[in-house]
């Protein structure tokens, strides 16, 4: 279990940061919390030459938020300060869920919101309630910058749209929707350091009635190679007054729409019949929630 | 591959260690600097037996490289003992409660709580539970060991007021 040698940078800023990456190349690798990379480099899955370490850069640490606007999430901002920041769970509920259930305290303390992303694990914990939130990656480089939606950075099991060169260095969050509320929830075989079998997040828009769905996102993990953004559950309930009786429907049309694969964790069937269960107690939540809001 | 000279901060002292950017910080503490109270188990972020503390928080010393340390304050089991050998409350906790059994988890375990009693002198069982469900307890003594780390805390407490 040792590491094979590679060359070790820690710029200081983020200028210094993109020169790197833009030199090295694809020998390079960003080392954020390591908490993954470093594992796969011991497995010998990956044999990077050069590893960044961007832990020292500022511009990628920090929760800046601005009311009426939403918060920026610097990529290197660790989960453990996520899930002890008073306003991710006062605004973003679902992503303070997500954080708190992921790894262990040690992991927590270690792993941070960009690399969980990066990884672009199936199972991953954090970019669920991301793309519920509306979260917009920023990508930089040496080139400039640009900014994708959640869902089309992940592109697939370990895929997301970097090109060489270049680095994700936060997410926005946008200010949540007044009368709003998201929720969290994953099935796994343990408490701790287990890896979701199935996990879920939903964020509820309600009207001025606060009874009718104005605006509705569920997404699914560890279901399809990437975060499965619901097409049929926001076209069931979407302008409709929100009724317990609803549920089993838009429950089972969820499951549907899960890619479920049977592996070491659970099986196809059994992801499925969860995809229901928590989409059920899901919206349920955040439509008792959005209601106090 | 070049070895180069870098400095840790461990336990309040200055240590100059030739390292390599592949070393990994447990096996830099074990074998560089001799201190072998911090244990390796499973060397893949498992098994909390290698935690130790930087800058206060519980990090994985078998996935975290040597190099990346410097600048930042390294705490060991080796650190909690005050200078005339009095141990820590929490160790002393772990003694009083039987809370040692074989012993390779315990350095992880008492560095875990540490952490958590730090941020929240008076947690409750389910938060000590969740706190130390990163360390693995293969003798599976847990339930002393959750005792232990609530009579700390409330030892403290009281020492605090």
């Amino acid at each position: 279990m040792f590491l094979d040698h590679f060359e070790y940078y820690a710029p200081a800023t983020a200028a210094e940061a993109f020169a790197l990456a833009g030199r090295l190349g694809e020998g390079a690798r960003v080392l954020a919390g390591g908490t993954d990379l470093l594992l796969m480099m011991k497995d010998k899955l990956i044999k990077p030459c050069y590893l960044v370490d961007i832990n020292g850069v500022k511009e990628f640490q920090g929760i800046n938020y601005e009311a009426g606007k939403g918060a920026v999430i610097g990529a290197a901002v660790r989960i453990s300060e996520i899930e002890h920041s008073p306003l991710i769970r006062d605004k973003y509920y679902a992503l303070w869920q997500a954080a708190g259930e992921l790894g262990s305290v040690q992991v927590r303390s270690m792993a941070t919101i960009g690399g969980n992303s990066c990884h672009a694990s199936p199972a991953a914990e954090t970019p669920p309630p991301l793309a519920a939130l509306g979260a917009t990656v920023v990508i930089a480089g040496a080139a400039g910058k640009r900014e994708l939606s959640l869902e089309d950075f992940i592109l697939g099991n370990r895929q997301t749209a970097l090109k060489e060169g270049e680095l994700l260095t936060g997410f926005i969050l946008p200010e949540p929707a007044p009368r709003s509320a998201s929720r969290y929830a994953y099935i796994g075989l343990r408490d701790a350091m287990e890896i979701d079998a199935v996990n879920m997040a939903v964020n509820l828009v309600l009207d001025e009635d606060r009874l009718t769905v104005k605006n509705l996102k569920l997404v699914m993990g560890s279901v399809a190679p990437r975060p499965l953004i619901s097409a049929a559950v926001p076209k069931l309930l979407t302008g409709r007054k929100f009724e317990p009786m609803l549920l089993e429907q838009v429950a089972a049309a969820a499951a549907g729409e899960a890619k479920p694969i049977s592996d070491i964790r659970a099986s196809a069937e059994y992801r499925r019949e969860m995809v229901a269960v928590l989409a059920r107690r899901l919206l349920q939540e955040a439509f008792d929630a959005a209601r106090e809001v | 591959m070049k070895k180069q000279l870098i400095q840790l901060e461990i336990n309040d002292l200055i240590y100059e260690v030739p390292v390599n950017p592949r070393d990994l910080l447990v096996d830099v503490l074990r074998k560089k600097v001799g201190l072998t109270g911090t244990k390796k188990g499973c060397g893949q972020g498992d098994c909390g037996a290698c935690t130790v503390l930087i800058d206060g928080a519980p990090v994985l010393s078998c996935i975290t490289l040597a190099v990346a340390c410097q600048g930042k304050k390294i705490t060991t089991i080796e650190g909690l003992a005050d200078a005339q050998g009095n141990l820590h409350p929490i160790q002393q906790s772990f003694m009083d409660h039987g809370a040692v059994q074989c012993g390779f988890c315990t350095p992880g375990m008492v560095l875990t709580a540490k952490a958590l009693l730090d941020r929240d002198p008076s947690p409750t069982e389910t938060e000590i539970k969740r706190s130390i469900a990163g360390n693995i307890c293969r003798c599976t003594g847990y339930k002393k060991i959750v005792e232990a780390i609530a009579a700390a805390g409330a030892t403290s407490k009281v020492e605090v007021q």
